[in-house]
C-alpha cells in the first residue's frame, strides 16, 4: 500500500527533499546539541572520574559541589592528620589546588599537584611527550627554603619575582597539558606560553582523559594564585583502602576534620547539579526546533491534501475508506520523517566532526541512546503532524469534487 | 427481491436537490429506473437535466434526498459507510476526464483501485490488461498516454474488482471520434462478452446508439 506515498514523494522531489530536510535539521539539532552539551559535560566527569580515589574532602561550607572550586581553602596539614588518624584505612591522601588559566583562548582548570602524587589524577594516562614538572621536586625545596630562611611562618606572603619563579636551577614555572588542549592551541613540547601574568614552560603533553588538560607544580600553583600562601590547596583526594565503605569514612574524615567529604562517585552528580539546567535549555530549544519541523511537515501535507482533492475523491468513489485515505497521509509522512531522520542522523555526524573541528575542546559524543530518542520523537512528531492533514482529506466532498468535471 | 432478481438495480421516487430556500434546485423530482442484469443502459439527456447527479445518487457517491434505491438485491442505506461499503463491491465508475492518479502508472492505477476494495492485485493486472488490449501501457504514466489509452486504463480500473454495476459519466465525452468509436466498442464488447451491467450517461446519439436501451431524461425525470 505504500507505493502512492512512495510516488508522490518521488513525484515532488523538491518539496519531498525541503520537508525531509526540514526533519533532518531538527533531528540533527537534536543530537548535536545534546551531544554536544552532555557530552562536553561527562567528558569532564569521565576524567575527574578517572582519579584514583574514593573520596574529596572540600573547605566546609563552600558547599558540596566540588565542580567549581579552586583557590586556597583547605589546610595542607589535614593530609597528614588524616594519614596518621586514619591508619590503614586510607592508603593515601593527595592535596591538589585548581585554578583556572586561559589557554587555547577559553578558561581552563588547571590543577596544582604534586610530583609523586602524579599517578592518581593521571588516570593511568601516560606523559607522551616531554616529563612530569619539576621531577626532583626542587622548586618545592627551593621555594619553602626560601620562606622559612626569610623566618616568614605559615601564611605569611613572600614576594618573588618572574626571575626567581623561573630559574633554570629550580624551574618552578612548568606545566604538562593534555593532547587535546596541545591539538586545540597549537602548543608543542619545549613551547614557552603565557598565561596567569607569567611564562609557562611545556615539559609534557599527556593523553587526554586524565583529571585535568594542565597540570602545574602545585607548589607554583600556592604561591601564584594563593596569595603566595604555601599552606593551603583547594581539595584532597582520599584513596580509601581496598573494600572499605566510603560512607562511614567520609563520616570519619568529616568528624575528623571538620570538612566537607563526598564521595568521587559523586562527582557526575554535582556537575549535573551545578550544570543540569544547560540540558532544559538544550532540551526546549530542541523541542521548538522539532515542533517547527512539525508544523513544516503539517503544512507540507496540508497542502498536499488540498492539492490531491480530485485524487482523494476518486479514491473515496472507489470505496476507500478515511482510514484508508489517513494510511496514505500517514505513510507520506512517515517516509518524509524517516528520510528526513536518516539524513539528520547523518548530518549530526557530520556537525560533530565540524564543531570538534572548529572547537577541539569540545566534546560531541553521539550516542544510540540519543539516535533513538531522536527517531522516536520524529516520528511520533510525523503521526501528530498527520492527523489534521489526514481529517481534512476524509472531509473532501467526492461529489462536490466529481461535479465540477 | 434476491440476487437472482433479473433487475441489479431498482431506483423508486429519487429526489435529490441542492442549495436552500428561494436558490434551492432540484435536480431529481421523483425519478424512477430499473436496470436489469447484463443490460447496457444509455440515458440522455440535454445539458442539466441532471444525468450526473443521476450517476452520482446511482453510484452512491452522494445520497438522495428521499426514495429508494436497490441494489443487488439489497437495500441501499442511508448511511456513509453502508454506501461505501456497497459502493466498493458493486460498483465501477468511468470518469468523462478519466481521473487517473497521475504519479502511478497504469498497472499501478488499477492495483491502487483493488488494494482500497481489499483485493489483492496480484495475478489479476496484466490479464485485465491484456484483455482490454493495453498491456504495452502497464508501465505509462498517465502523462505518456494518449487519452485514448487513459479512458481504456480508466475502465480497466473500473471492472478490474468484477463489479456487478458499471456507471459511465460521459465517458467518450474527451475524446475525438476515433477514440470514441474505440472505447464505445470496448464497452459494448465488455456488456456481451462478460455481461457486463451498465450504465452510461451520454448526450450524444451516437455513443447511445450501441445501447441496448436508451433511456431519456427531462427535467429531472425519466421520460416514458
Amino acid at each position: 500500500m505504500g507505493w502512492l506515498p512512495l510516488a508522490n514523494i518521488l513525484h515532488h522531489k523538491l518539496r519531498s527533499a525541503l520537508s525531509a530536510l526540514g526533519i533532518g535539521i531538527a533531528v540533527c539539532m537534536l543530537i548535536t546539541l545534546t551531544g554536544l552539551s552532555r557530552g562536553s559535560l561527562f567528558e569532564v566527569a569521565q576524567r575527574w572520574e578517572s582519579v584514583d580515589a574514593d573520596l574529596i574532602v572540600l573547605p566546609r561550607g563552600w558547599g558540596d559541589n566540588a565542580s567549581d572550586k579552586s583557590g586556597s581553602g583547605l589546610p595542607d596539614r589535614y593530609a597528614a592528620k588524616i594519614a596518621a588518624e586514619m591508619g590503614d584505612k586510607v592508603r593515601r591522601v593527595v592535596a591538589v589546588f585548581t585554578w583556572q588559566i586561559k589557554l587555547a583562548g577559553q578558561d581552563q582548570m588547571s590543577v596544582g599537584v604534586d610530583g609523586e602524587a602524579w599517578q592518581t589524577l593521571s588516570g593511568g594516562k601516560r606523559i607522551t611527550q616531554g616529563r612530569l614538572f619539576d621531577p626532583q621536586g626542587k622548586f618545592d625545596r627551593w621555594l619553602r627554603d626560601k620562606l622559612l630562611r626569610g623566618g616568614q611562618g605559615d601564611g605569611q606572603v613572600l614576594e618573588l619575582t618572574e626571575q626567581d619563579l623561573c630559574d633554570p636551577q629550580h624551574n618552578g614555572l612548568e606545566m604538562v597539558i593534555d593532547s587535546r588542549l596541545a591539538s586545540a592551541g597549537g602548543y608543542r613540547l619545549g613551547q614557552t606560553v603565557f598565561t596567569a601574568n607569567h611564562h609557562w614552560q611545556i615539559v609534557g603533553i599527556v593523553q587526554a582523559g586524565a583529571m585535568a588538560r594542565v597540570f602545574l607544580p602545585r607548589a607554583t600553583a600556592q604561591y601564584l594564585f594563593g596569595n603566595g600562601d604555601m599552606t593551603r590547596s583547594t581539595l584532597m583526594f582520599v584513596k580509601l583502602a581496598d573494600g572499605l565503605d566510603p560512607g562511614p569514612a567520609a563520616r570519619a574524615i568529616a568528624k575528623l576534620t571538620g570538612q566537607d567529604v563526598v564521595p568521587l562517585a559523586r562527582y557526575r552528580g554535582m556537575l549535573m547539579e551545578k550544570f543540569g539546567i544547560m540540558f532544559t535549555y538544550v532540551d526546549a530549544v530542541n523541542v521548538v526546533a522539532l515542533v517547527i519541523a512539525f508544523l513544516f511537515i503539517m503544512v507540507t501535507l496540508y497542502t498536499m491534501v488540498l492539492q490531491r482533492t480530485r485524487e482523494i475523491a476518486i479514491l473515496k468513489s472507489a470505496g476507500a475508506s478515511n482510514l484508508f485515505l489517513a494510511r496514505q497521509v500517514a505513510a507520506e509522512s512517515m517516509m518524509l520523517t524517516g528520510l528526513g531522520a536518516a539524513a539528520g542522523v547523518g548530518l549530526s555526524f557530520l556537525a560533530a566532526r565540524a564543531i570538534q573541528a572548529a572547537r577541539p575542546l569540545l566534546t560531541v559524543t553521539i550516542t544510540w541512546k540519543w539516535i533513538a530518542i531522536a527517531f522516536a520523537a520524529a516520528l511520533i512528531g510525523a503521526l501528530a503532524s498527520t492527523i489534521y492533514p489526514a481529517w481534512r482529506a476524509g472531509r473532501v466532498d467526492m461529489a462536490e469534487v466529481l461535479s465540477l468535471e | 427481491m434476491s440476487n437472482d432478481s433479473p433487475n441489479i438495480l431498482v431506483a423508486s421516487d429519487l429526489h435529490k436537490s441542492y442549495g436552500r430556500g428561494p436558490a434551492r434546485n432540484y435536480v431529481l423530482r421523483g425519478l424512477d429506473l430499473t436496470v436489469r442484469r447484463g443490460e447496457f443502459l444509455a440515458v440522455m439527456g440535454p445539458s442539466g437535466c441532471g444525468k450526473s447527479t443521476l450517476l452520482h445518487v446511482l453510484g452512491l457517491i452522494t445520497p438522495p434526498d428521499s426514495g429508494r434505491i436497490v441494489l443487488n438485491g439489497g437495500e441501499v442505506p442511508s448511511a456513509e459507510r453502508g454506501r461505501n461499503l456497497l459502493r466498493r463491491r458493486h460498483i465501477g465508475l468511468v470518469f468523462q476526464r478519466f481521473n487517473l492518479i497521475g504519479v502511478l502508472s497504469a498497472a499501478d492505477n488499477v492495483a491502487i483501485w483493488l488494494r482500497v476494495r481489499g483485493l489483492s492485485p496480484n495475478g489479476r493486472i496484466l490479464p485485465l490488461l491484456e484483455e482490454l488490449g493495453i498491456a504495452h501501457l502497464s508501465d505509462r504514466k498517465p502523462s505518456e498516454m494518449s487519452v485514448g489509452e487513459q479512458q481504456r486504463v480508466a475502465v480497466a480500473r473500473a471492472i478490474a474488482h468484477e463489479p456487478d454495476l458499471l456507471l459511465a459519466d460521459e465517458p467518450t465525452g474527451s475524446l475525438d471520434s476515433a477514440n470514441a468509436a474505440a472505447l464505445l466498442e470496448l464497452l459494448r464488447d465488455l456488456n456481451r462478452r462478460r455481461g457486463q451491467t451498465t450504465v452510461m450517461i451520454t448526450h450524444s446519439p451516437e455513443a447511445a446508439a450501441c445501447a441496448d436501451r436508451v433511456a431519456h431524461m427531462k427535467d429531472g425525470r425519466l421520460l416514458p
